[in-house]
């Protein structure tokens, strides 16, 4: 049997662009298929898609190590960006683990108490004045 | 494993492949096979399917075995491995396990009128079956971060993954998080637009990296995924001529540089456990000193006044807070087991934490009001009605600590409320600083009316007023300082342990500078302390008998050279008219030759 160079390549070379193809048809149906057990309404919260978008990660890390890619590389990135064009696209950025609230929150969180310390101390200092007869 | 789909793939590929050919219209799929990477099909008549077994490729182990593209595994890696959560793949060897069983199901692939390969509905699902992943199936210990939690774990590894599995889950958690807020910036920012080659956004496993332009480094901090990377230094990438990320030249994969990420982590470790035992011992230190003062305070009935009443309050709030800080940082800080059990104690002590340094402050302001009541608002005015400050020292600080409790429970409620990254804080540290910039603004108004309006009229006085309020004037800016100047810390590395030795005796031994300063060296103490260590001297030195004269006549001694040069309402300098004392003295004498702190 004859092997031409583009067998070889393929036989000791890392990847092949075949490796999009395979996470596209793998992994991402096992995601399409999460994701449409799903309503639509919940592709944005977190705590629903995580298991699922941490399997597809996994799915595509795993096919990497059996095509002998490097993971992450280019198709992954490409294969990610069209995930999340198709599924993410209008969910807020604001990014899943625990953070601050928006600053129309945080705003009165703390701009209250420092209005309320100056009034306390306002009041104490006008009731010692009084207690000494001088208002 | 790889030899056998790399020989697949030879076997698969040494045939013709299913190609479309509009030339020849219809028939296609005849004399052609296909490769898609993990099976081979099959000649296929246009228009029909075609199914197969799922593929069955053996389990394999990569231990020293199987050498894959950018991953160099030494067999070494498992004593390497998870107690410090390393596993910066671009340095270190990796230990992976992977046992992938494949079900036994069916796949179909349906080569269609043209020729081409497609996909129905039911192969989506073959396939995704194929490679379904169960949890008991799967063995993966440990790939660049990921785990997957399993019930089957590798006994030899057992003893160093299972203690961390639940980290290396909170691990992945915010690798997985990074992921998708890089993807979703990705899709969100606009395209490169200036002029020139340069690389491509990428996420290269653990950071977010944007369009770079060609021949240039960039640099971001490291990400704090694991306990040994310190997020402080950077990670560097490098962007070549061409408009290619760098590629490491032994495994020929994009690569960004981590290693600074944990370069020195060994010796910030270090110096991290020297700060934390001197914040002990500060502490303790300060519980002692404090203690001591209140015992001077309490015993030397001589002293009292309302200053000094002030003062035990103050140091009373001092001892409660450096108590539950030492509680803090032995029970919780340095025991991480306890934080991923999160109980609600350790929440509940986070927030009398947060009460009694609220505490600690608003008592300065009380003192600093105090004062600006005596001498700027009320001079020579009878005593002041203390109510009013034990409701601000000991009350009001409730209202930050609640509300910083409530708005953690429900905006950034993290194990035991540990975090120092959320601006949540300041809910507390708000309040705090504009009680010492109030304190700071009274002292200041203080001495400007010592300065001005007594001076001429009542220079002796207004020297001793000033005494008086010179402790204080000291203290604020001390305690306060450590708010002002921590958000600069110095980039340079010797400056910034310099800096955080600073800050450290400036937070942990106030206690001890606050007694230190009110009552160490508070002359009227000192005297105090004097004329007690006289009174023993001459108790011992005398017989038993002479005991009760002695004393009588000594007291009386001393009280009578107390003779009033002033009468003025000074704080703590009781008039001993009479050898009486009382509690709160109306009108107190000043001590000629006395200095106050």
């Amino acid at each position: 049997m004859l092997i031409g160079p583009v067998n070889l390549s393929v036989l000791t070379t890392a990847c092949s662009s075949h490796y999009g193809n395979v996470i596209e048809e793998f992994c991402l149906a096992k995601f399409k298929l999460d994701m449409e057990v799903l309503d639509q309404r919940q592709w944005c919260s977190w705590e629903d898609t995580v298991e699922s978008y941490g399997e597809l990660t996994n799915c595509t890390f795993l096919v990497a190590l059996k095509m002998n890619c490097f993971w992450p590389n280019r198709m992954v990135d490409e294969f990610f960006i069209r995930v999340h064009r198709h599924y993410f696209h209008d969910c807020s950025m604001s990014g899943r683990l625990l953070h601050d609230p928006p600053n129309r929150i945080l705003g009165p969180f703390i701009v209250v108490p420092i209005l309320v310390t100056l009034l306390m101390t306002a009041l104490v200092v006008w009731r010692s004045k009084r207690s000494e007869g001088i208002v | 494993h790889c030899a056998s789909v790399a020989l697949s793939t030879l076997v698969c590929l040494s045939g013709p492949q299913c190609t479309t050919d509009s030339a020849s219209g219809v028939s296609l799929g005849r004399d052609y096979r296909f490769w898609d990477g993990l099976l081979c099909w099959d000649e296929t008549p246009a228009g029909n399917f075609a199914s197969q077994n799922c593929p069955d490729y053996p389990s394999f182990d990569p231990l020293g075995k199987i050498i894959t593209s950018g991953l160099s595994i030494q067999t070494k890696a498992l004593q390497t491995l998870p107690k410090a959560g390393v596993n910066h793949w671009n340095t270190k060897a990796q230990v992976i396990t992977l046992n992938l069983f494949f079900s036994v199901e069916k796949v179909t692939k349906y080569c269609d009128e043209s020729g081409n390969w497609v996909h129905s509905s039911s192969i989506n699902k073959t396939w995704s079956h194929c490679l379904t992943f169960s949890k008991e199936k799967i063995k993966v210990k440990y790939f660049h971060g990921f785990l997957e939690t399993e019930t089957e774990l590798d006994p030899t590894a057992e003893s160093q993954v299972s203690p961390v599995v639940t980290q290396k889950v909170e691990e992945r958690k915010k690798i997985i998080n990074g992921q998708y807020k890089c993807f979703e910036k990705m899709n969100r920012d606009q395209p490169y637009n200036k002029s020139g080659p340069y690389c491509n956004r990428t996420w290269d496993g653990w950071l977010c990296w944007d369009d770079t332009p060609a021949g240039t480094y960039t640099s971001q901090n490291c990400p704090n995924y694991f306990p040994d990377f310190d997020s402080t230094e950077k990670v560097t990438k490098y962007c070549d001529e061409t408009g290619n990320w760098f590629r490491h030249p032994e495994t020929n994969r994009t690569w960004s540089n981590y290693t600074l990420c944990i370069a020195h982590t060994k010796d910030k470790l270090k110096m991290a456990y020297i700060l934390y035992y001197m914040a002990i011992v500060g502490h303790a230190l300060s519980i002692v000193s404090l203690l001591i003062s209140l015992a001077i305070f309490f015993y030397f009935r001589s002293l009292s006044c309302q200053r000094i009443t002030l003062h035990k309050n103050l140091f009373c709030s001092y001892v409660l807070n450096s108590a539950f800080t030492i509680v803090n940082l032995i029970t919780v800080v340095n025991n991480p087991k306890v934080v991923q059990r999160n109980p609600i104690g350790c929440k509940v002590l986070h927030f009398f934490h947060m009460y009694m340094l609220g505490c600690n402050y608003f008592w300065m302001l009380c003192e600093g009001i105090y004062l600006h009541t005596l001498i700027v608002v009320a001079v020579f005015a009878e005593e002041q009605h203390l109510h009013w400050y034990y409701l601000l020292g000991w009350g009001f600080p409730l209202v930050p600590a609640s509300i910083h409790a409530v708005a953690r429970k429900k905006y950034f409620d993290d194990n035991c409320w540990m975090s120092v990254d959320t601006h949540l804080l300041y809910v507390v540290h708000g309040p705090i600083m504009a009680a010492l910039l109030v304190n700071l603004f009274f002292l200041l108004n203080i001495v400007r009316v010592l300065v001005t309006k007594l001076r001429d009229t009542h220079r002796a006085e207004s020297n001793m007023y000033m005494k008086a309020v010179r402790a204080t004037l000291i203290l604020v800016p001390l305690l306060g300082i450590q708010f002002v100047i921590f958000p600069w810390r110095p980039e340079n590395r010797l400056a910034g342990e310099i800096y955080d030795y600073i800050m450290h005796i400036l937070m942990n031994y106030q206690g001890l500078l606050v007694a230190t300063i009110f009552c160490f060296f508070n002359g009227e103490v000192q005297g105090t302390l004097k004329r007690q260590w006289m009174q023993y001297k001459t108790q011992w030195g005398q017989r038993r008998r002479e005991h009760c004269s002695t004393r009588s006549t000594s007291y009386t001694a001393t009280s009578i050279t107390e003779v009033p040069a002033f009468m003025y309402h000074h704080d703590c300098n009781s008039e001993h008219l009479n050898g009486k004392q009382t509690e709160d003295s109306e009108l107190v004498a000043l001590k000629t030759g006395e200095t106050y702190a």
